[in-house]
């Protein structure tokens, strides 16, 4: 008779973190690496990040324990002696991310806020439909579709600054994302050796037990 | 034993598709929320605004609940996982109890286990790289020092306190003998 499983770590995150984690993953690559920045392809998975990053932040209210904000708080102190026992070869399990593992969540979280509102700021927020049909008037040789918001001068400057600046943003945050990807993977990888167990299986099928 | 990964797949299975429906649900929702928004930078008095925006809420409250129940069940199947485990650990303090009553040699407790299990003489000396005649010998040896006829009164011996006292057969032949 096996003995009975001791609940000290996730075994399997739930369907709701693993689909919002694989996804943004998805999302983020594809935008950085293959779409051409403002269109439609690019501007509509944007649109799907915003809905994943929703889904994941309700989800980390409502959701069961692990996924909740209440699981992993904030804490660099701890992260700090974390990654200091890590280092010494200590190493713990924790029920949900561990503390080092929750900042880097924090850190993702608000890059990809901010790739999602400068995105929304460079569009005007448009929608993934409406800059279809621009695209569309364009083609057909009408351009008044780009010069839609013409209501005075001092709007029209401001309006190009803080475009611009969301341009900035807009691409410090999406290098940062992927600086964080990669340092993600390091961690997990590093992570996965210290616990000796696989850290990727819960986020994909889960252990199998038999 | 065959039973219970089955039910776990089938509850894992319906959670993900919960979860892939209300992420579906969610795109809908913000491309939705969107569109509302520019409607209502264009003309908030539209009855075209007005009837979006009505619709929207609803699908927003849609997914809300959507949410909260797929959280329910989450919680409901990890409740029942936990409530099949203490009582496979409450059966399995039970049995190690009655090897240790009956002064089973740890041998005699492994096969005693693989026969409880339901495995036959071939499979238990299979699987302990014994000859079947020991594994015979023993299960003489388990069923003589437990004071059972055999292998059937020997699993029953501890479902029998499973089933409560629910055996409506006995009643009859003991008016009957009397």
């Amino acid at each position: 008779m096996a003995p009975p499983r001791t609940k000290s770590h996730v075994t399997l995150w739930d369907p709701i973190v693993r689909i919002t984690h694989w996804g943004v993953a998805g999302v983020v690559l594809t935008n950085a690496l293959i779409t051409k920045g403002g269109s439609v392809a690019h501007v509509s998975l944007g649109w799907g990040l915003m809905a994943l990053l929703l889904l994941r932040t309700v989800w980390g209210v409502l959701g069961p324990t692990e996924a909740r904000f209440s699981a992993f708080p904030p804490n660099p102190i701890a992260a700090l002696r974390h990654l200091r026992d890590l280092v010494a070869g200590r190493v713990r399990e924790y029920p949900s991310h561990n503390p080092a593992g929750a900042l880097m969540v924090y850190a993702f979280w608000v890059a990809l806020g901010l790739v999602v509102a400068t995105g929304l700021v460079m569009t005007g927020g448009e929608t993934p439909m409406q800059v279809a049909a621009d695209k569309a008037t364009v083609e057909t040789g009408d351009w008044s579709a780009l010069i839609k918001d013409s209501e005075g001068e001092t709007s029209d400057q401001e309006d190009s600054g803080l475009r611009e600046t969301a341009e900035e943003v807009h691409d410090v945050a999406a290098n940062l994302l992927l600086f964080l990807a990669a340092l993600h993977i390091a961690g997990v990888l590093i992570e996965s050796r210290a616990l000796r167990r696989n850290l990727v299986a819960p986020m994909l099928l889960g252990e199998r037990r038999k | 034993m065959t039973l219970t990964p089955k039910l776990h797949t089938t509850g894992r299975r319906q959670t993900m598709a919960l979860s892939l429906f209300l992420l579906v649900q969610t795109v809908g929702m913000v491309f939705y929320v969107g569109d509302v928004i520019s409607d209502f930078r264009d003309n908030p008095e539209s009855v075209h605004f007005i009837f979006e925006a009505t619709v929207t809420t609803a699908l927003v409250l849609g997914i809300l609940f959507g949410t909260f129940a797929l959280r329910r069940t989450i919680d409901l199947l990890q409740a029942q996982e936990q409530a099949l485990d203490v009582a496979r650990g409450a059966l399995g303090a039970v049995i190690d109890r009655q090897f240790q009553d009956w002064a089973l040699t740890p041998a005699e407790r492994d096969v005693a286990f693989l026969a409880l299990k339901g495995l036959d003489v071939a499979e238990i000396a299979d699987l302990r790289g014994a000859a079947q005649g020991t594994v015979r010998a023993q299960l003489t040896r388990i069923y003589s020092k437990a004071g059972v006829s055999g292998r059937a009164q020997f699993a029953a011996f501890f479902v029998e306190d499973l089933l409560g006292e629910g055996v409506p057969g006995p009643e009859v032949p003991k008016t009957a003998a009397h």
